[in-house]
């Protein structure tokens, strides 16, 4: 027993990779998806643990660049990065400090400067260098690496805090060396997922007032997402209507409670806000601010002012932010959650794709279907050419066993099938089948084969043929495989491994049981 | 029951410029139409979505007249409009202009359409994946090249090898134009398939004729029964996965399909009329010299 094993070591080799794809497919305790975490729902609900692509399962795709400039080699001369950021933003007329971000990671090394209000042109930006008095090298497209980084926690924040689970977000390079980020939501609208990241949320809380001359002013930020110590859900009563409950830190709280008091809007009898009506003639208002834009202004009702007048206030500090409707009560809530983004993504110049759930499950059962009918007709001609079941089943079986293990592989990476990575099993199955038939042909010439050495030396040989194919086709593939051309990578990367694995386990396997089976033994 | 058998052809009967005339003028027709494209376009091929920028809907359409009901829903003029032979769903796809992709879904929706599939690409996003798929297609190509080169060791078969796969790109290529098939990154993904599909046979034929002892005429028609069916059997996977493809409207990978079936064809001639006559004046007369 133990010899016959040994000496088809090749099909013992291929059984085993079949019987571990197997398991990994369908045990659920191999299931990939259970490591990653936010990856549940890409899982399918299915008897198997392969995950699908959104091709397949429905969602939007969005892959876009951060839009932003980066003056490289910046000397700071010892001024703190804020300091360098607020100089640089004074001089570019309308631009604040938030679209200007200064980077250094070592102190007495030259830091970078990236602005990201998507107004400011190139010149701009290098005259607003230039006055600024620090020496850069030079101004390129792009943000830096950190920014990136900082854009994808946020974002990755934005889609879990809309309970979008399954979602993923990350940074692809284009082959020119852009830097794109990729976000992708399963299950969700296009427009949803636009609306959701498109915005840079950044969230704060003005206070409007007269000031001593009678001319209206605006504290800007009397707080900020840093100044809050909790960020509640949106939520709806008849008493505050859409809101989002907030509780101010200790430190901010005192401050703010000064700024309340002393601004008005905390008077006596608190202040009634006409902002909207008629903001050159109200009582102080406190402005709730996204992406510098008022999005509703408030006053304050008497309790919250007589508390704040009285200085208790900052000792419980919560607060609501009263808003115009429960979606954007739902997005002042995610904003402040996930924080702003640190530059805006440029959507209309990447690119978009949004599967409704329903076409995904069509192009899942069609896409099967096409696969099926394909291999059906493989082994149809292998059975019309050969007549021979004793050549023709394991060639079949063969090349069956190639894409289970293939489909095993997809299951242990988690990587999700898209309907080019399905292409690319059936163009597997042809090479394989190609390699079957060119062993078949070998073996099997000029007469019987009645010795085992007989046998191998022409094995050998159809063996050489084959490893030049699959070199060629592996090397032909890799481009696909490396480059980021969206979709086409799954295609390549199963191509290359099913070749691999053809080359490796399965072809060897099919020549042993053709030997087996030709051979007197 | 069909008998497939390998049909034995009598290369005796005919001189190699007889041989090479076919592959060659086939080739050049197909030269001529890319090269024509390129002048008339500039490109070499009808760009598709993914390279131009542009954006593509597929949706369902309730009730009477649905072409109709598509001229009149959207403000700008599709570029295409196709129907999806197994559910019929509609495929429609503007090219990038002023209407932006938000503007067109929301006008979907209004006209009451059902939207399955929304596919968006910037201009500029294209302008990239274009550079980056012609690298890839050249990078490939050499790197096949090179390893043709450094197994055979010899001008001439290597050479055979490397014309008839440029020759297999080439004819799809040029039946693409001709046909109006766009030229999307499915169909780059089989043009570079291709490469490897097209040596597969190449190989075995050098193989046989250089490497064994015996008859060219044997050694060619031993070749050729194997290449012969393993080309049959792709293709014939390849047109069922064309034809399922289309009916279903799976677009990536009909033209996948389609590509490999038409370069398969291409291969089919290539092989065994270009490269079988290579070699034989390479193995009568070239290694002579």
């Amino acid at each position: 027993m133990i010899g016959k094993i040994k000496a088809n070591w090749r099909v013992t080799l291929l059984i085993v990779f079949v019987l571990a794809a197997m398991i990994v497919l369908f045990v659920p305790a191999f299931d990939a998806s259970e490591e990653e975490i936010g990856n549940e729902s890409q899982q399918a609900q299915g008897l198997t643990n392969l995950q699908y692509g959104l091709d397949l399962a429905g969602g939007t795709r969005i892959r876009a660049p951060l839009i932003g400039m980066t003056a490289e080699d910046v000397e700071f001369g010892g001024d703190s990065e804020a300091d360098v950021a607020a100089t640089v933003a004074n001089e570019l007329p309308d631009t604040g400090t938030n679209d200007v971000i200064a980077r250094q990671e070592f102190e007495d090394e030259p830091g970078t400067v990236e602005v990201v209000d998507p107004d400011v042109s190139e010149t701009e930006f290098a005259s607003a260098m230039d006055a600024s008095g620090y020496e850069y090298g030079e101004i390129r497209n792009g943000v830096t690496a950190a920014t990136r980084e900082e854009a994808i926690s946020v974002l990755d924040g934005k889609v879990n805090q809309a309970g979008l689970s399954g979602s993923t977000v990350q940074e692809v390079a284009s082959g020119t060396g852009e830097f794109f980020i990729l976000v992708e939501v399963p299950g969700e609208d296009r427009q949803d997922v636009i609306e959701l990241i498109q915005e840079r949320g950044e969230v704060r809380i003005d206070i409007y007032h007269q000031g001593d001359d009678g001319n209206y002013t605006t504290e800007r930020e009397a707080l900020t997402r840093n100044d809050f110590q909790s960020i509640g859900t949106a939520t709806q009563n008849d008493q505050s209507g859409p809101h989002v409950p907030v509780t101010v830190n200790r430190d901010s709280a005192e401050e703010f409670q000064q700024l309340a008091v002393d601004t008005g809007v905390a008077g006596p009898g608190g202040s009634r806000c006409t902002y909207d009506q008629d903001p050159e003639n109200t009582e102080p208002c406190m402005l709730l601010v996204v992406d510098d834009e008022v999005v509703n202004s408030f006053g304050m009702n008497p309790g919250l002012a007589d508390s704040m007048q009285s200085g208790s206030w900052a000792q419980d500090s919560s607060f609501i932010l009263t808003t115009n409707s429960f979606e954007e009560a739902q997005r002042i809530s995610i904003n402040l959650r996930a924080g702003a983004l640190p530059a805006e993504l440029d959507i209309l110049g990447g690119t978009t794709s949004f599967i409704s759930p329903t076409q995904g499950e069509n192009f899942r059962t069609n896409a099967l279907i096409v696969g099926i009918l394909s291999v059906l007709t493989v082994a149809g001609v292998v059975f019309l050419r050969y007549r021979e079941p004793k050549v023709a089943l394991p060639m079949v079986v063969t090349a069956f066993s190639e894409v289970i293990i293939l489909l095993g592989f997809a299951a242990y990476l988690g990587y999700p099938l898209d309907l080019a990575v399905i292409a690319g099993f059936i163009a597997v199955i042809g090479t394989g089948v190609d390699d079957l038939i060119i062993i078949a042909d070998e073996v099997m010439s000029q007469g019987n084969v009645s010795s085992r050495k007989v046998f191998d030396s022409r094995f050998k040989k159809a063996f050489w043929v084959i490893g030049v194919a699959a070199a060629t086709t592996i090397i032909a593939m890799s481009p696909l495989a490396v480059l980021s051309l969206g979709d086409l990578r799954g295609f390549a990367i199963f191509t290359i491994l099913g070749v691999i694995v053809g080359v490796a386990i399965t072809r060897p396997a099919y020549g042993d049981i053709l030997r087996y089976l030709m051979t007197d033994r | 029951m069909v008998d497939i058998a390998v049909p034995e052809v009598d290369y005796t009967q005919y001189s190699n410029r007889q041989l090479v005339v076919v592959p060659l003028t086939v080739l050049a027709v197909a030269l001529v139409v890319i090269l024509g494209w390129y002048v008339m376009t500039g490109a070499p091929a009808n760009l598709g979505l993914e390279f131009t920028g542009g954006t593509e809907l597929r949706v369902d359409v309730d009730g009477e007249n649905p072409r109709e009901q598509i001229d009149a829903a959207f403000s700008a003029e599709p570029q295409s409009v196709q129907q999806v032979a197994g559910d019929g769903a509609y495929i429609i796809s503007f090219r990038e202009g002023e209407v932006s992709s938000t503007q067109l879904e929301n006008e979907a929706n209004e006209a009451g359409f059902e939207i399955l599939t929304i596919d968006q690409v910037s201009p500029s996003f294209g302008a990239d994946t274009q550079l980056m798929a012609l690298g890839g297609i050249a990078v490939a190509f050499t790197g096949m090249s090179l390893l043709v080169f450094g197994m055979f060791r010899t001008f001439v078969p290597s050479i055979a090898v490397v014309a008839s796969a440029f020759s297999d790109i080439m004819i799809p290529l040029a039946m693409m134009n001709l046909l109006g098939i766009d030229l999307t990154l499915g169909t780059v993904a089989a043009l570079l398939m291709l490469i490897g599909y097209s040596v597969d046979s190449d190989i075995l034929l050098n193989n046989s004729i250089l490497r064994r002892t015996g008859d060219f005429y044997e050694s060619t028609h031993r070749a050729m029964r194997t290449g012969v069916t393993m080309t049959l059997t792709s293709m014939s996977a390849m047109a069922v996965m064309t034809v399922v493809a289309y009916i279903f409207g799976i677009q990536i990978m009909t033209a996948i399909g389609f590509i490999l079936v038409v370069g398969l064809m291409a291969d089919l001639m290539n092989t065994y009329l270009l490269n079988v006559s290579l070699l034989r004046w390479y193995v009568h007369e070239g290694i002579k010299r």
